[in-house]
């Protein structure tokens, strides 16, 4: 008991964190499971960040209670976005979501009233490790049922070959409209989950660090199946911290080559359904 | 006579650029037919199956299915009206296997709705449940049940092209596209192809593909269009249509190529 409390104190901080980015990297994978490469969760995070610190200042609201607002307010920002870009094609539309990002935080700085400005925001409460786990726990629960369900393989369909989707019925635009509005509920809950762990946001606090974080995660993790951008998410989060431990002198370089390792090695990322079913098959062979 | 064409084509032009790879064509598929589709390279015949599967959208003319024109219509909404279709060169989804590959063209079969998928309710889990029985039943029908769990592509090149007939079988069409189903396939395995779309055909559905192989067409096709520069040479009856002396001069070219081709015959 004492050595588990000694190992939390140690790395509770980073499995906190990794919690966090998880959620996060959920949302990115909810649109890169449909091929759409979007930084636009950075904003449905800042929308949903702010949006629960203002309600923990203004009513005193509880974490758990806060959640539902947040995702609901990342979906109808969701919803805009959708409708405004996802008839780009697919750079312009990564292209159109970092200019959304860099638009967001000048509108934080610009709106002290919403977002504290230049000073920012302090949130006056905090979530716990078991609700954060509760949260990442919930929104894998959602990602294993679209997985499972019928929209699963037709988002399979759309990312792999979107024209051939559509010629047996499958509409990619419908598709990745509702793979956007759960982009931006599950990003909508990952900023509110960093307002109540960090305490403090600044319009730095959703920025392209996050958005480099979560895209990372995604794509070390992989891209393929829910549980990679988890995994990722945890393993990205976690690596300064073992780095630090291993070779405190070269930590970053260390963190630098690990991440090409995995790359080189592992392409599609750590967690592959189709890498295992190939090496299945030539098994059986 | 008008009542028995599924799919007509009146005046169709496709044009890229300057280029019109469709140029004014015509044609008709006979309800329950087995159509041929025939032309030199570059013909346009495989923009002909772009154009009626709404992958391309034509520059001018209608593409009547069932009576309603369908031009322009998005390709989702051509599958909704019962055409489906196959690829030149087989297009499957990478990572999934041969039962997911039917199960996904399916998905105009639905029942359950996305909701009620997601919460995995018992209705949904029954059309679930069915629909896979459905996918390996057709998977059955084309003969590589056997491999239904495995990736499909792990298969051979022919089985991967019956994978996608299945795929293409799966929302139930009235009028299937084949596009060239037997290329690069042996004599023994484009005979296969062959008879499986006549017993197809004789299940109800009509069929219109693309084939180079002459002597397939005439063997397994009731009719046949000829087509050259993005226009109909001749249709009808494909032996009648081959001995058309216009489509001999243009079709068979010189006399060297035309041997060639009847001893395919």
């Amino acid at each position: 008991m004492r050595a588990l409390a000694d190992l939390w104190a140690a790395y509770g901080v980073t499995l906190v964190f990794g919690a966090v980015n998880a959620v996060f990297a959920l949302s990115a994978y909810a649109v890169l499971a449909v091929g759409v490469l979007s930084f636009a969760t950075v904003v449905f995070a800042g929308i949903g960040g702010f949006l629960s610190a203002q309600l923990a200042g203004a009513f005193g609201w509880p974490f758990l209670a806060i959640l539902p607002f947040a995702a609901l307010a990342g979906a109808l920002a969701a919803a805009a976005v959708a409708g405004a870009f996802l008839r780009l094609e697919s750079h312009w539309m990564a292209l159109a979501s970092l200019a959304l990002v860099l638009i967001g935080r000048v509108v934080a700085l610009n709106a002290p009233a919403l977002t504290g400005g230049v000073n920012g925001l302090i949130v006056p409460l905090r979530a716990t490790p078991w609700e954060l786990a509760g949260l990442l726990g919930l929104c894998a629960l959602a990602f294993w049922r679209l997985d499972g369900s019928a929209y699963g393989l037709a988002a399979r369909a759309v990312r792999e070959d979107a024209a051939v989707a559509s010629t047996m019925g499958v509409s990619p635009y419908r598709l990745r409209f509702a793979a956007t509005l759960i982009s931006g509920a599950v990003g909508g809950l990952g900023g509110a989950a960093l307002a109540f762990t960090l305490q403090f946001l600044s319009p730095d606090t959703y920025f392209i660090g996050l958005a480099f974080t979560m895209i990372a995660s995604t794509v070390l993790g992989g891209a393929f199946h829910w549980s990679g951008p988890i995994a990722g998410a945890f393993v990205f989060t976690a690596l300064p911290a073992a780095m630090q431990a291993v070779v405190p002198q070269f930590e970053d370089v260390a963190k630098g080559l690990v991440l090409l390792a995995i790359m080189i090695y592992l392409p599609r990322g750590l967690i592959d359904p189709r890498r295992a079913a190939l090496r299945r098959a030539r098994a059986h062979g | 006579m008008a009542e028995a064409a599924l799919l007509a084509l009146e005046r169709m032009v496709k044009r890229f650029g300057g280029l019109a790879a469709v140029d004014g064509l015509d044609m008709r598929v006979e309800r329950g037919a087995v159509h041929g589709l025939i032309g030199p390279n570059g013909a346009g015949k495989t923009t002909v199956i772009n154009l009626i599967s709404g992958l391309l959208a034509p520059t001018s003319g209608a593409i009547r299915v069932g009576g309603e024109d369908v031009a322009g219509l998005a390709a989702e909404a051509i599958a909704a009206r019962g055409v489906a279709r196959t690829y030149q060169n087989v297009r499957l989804f990478p990572g999934m296997t041969c039962l997911e590959q039917v199960m996904t063209g399916g998905w105009l079969r639905r029942e359950a709705s996305l909701l009620a998928s997601f919460l995995a309710l018992p209705s949904a889990r029954r059309d679930g449940r069915r629909a896979r029985e459905r996918a390996f039943a057709l998977l059955e029908n084309v003969g590589v049940a056997a491999r239904a769990r495995d990736l499909a592509e792990t298969l051979s090149y022919g089985e991967q092209r019956r994978v996608e007939i299945a795929r293409a079988l799966a929302s139930e069409p009235r009028l299937l596209l084949l596009d060239e189903p037997t290329a690069g396939m042996n004599a023994q395995e484009a005979e296969a192809i062959g008879s499986l779309t006549r017993s197809l055909s004789a299940q109800g559905l009509t069929i219109l593909m693309v084939e180079h192989n002459v002597g397939l067409v005439t063997a397994f096709c009731d009719r046949c269009t000829v087509m050259n520069f993005g226009r109909s040479l001749a249709e009808g009856e494909p032996r009648a249509c081959l001995d058309d002396p216009a489509v001999r001069e243009a079709y068979f070219g010189r006399k060297r190529d035309a041997d060639r081709m009847q001893t395919h015959g």
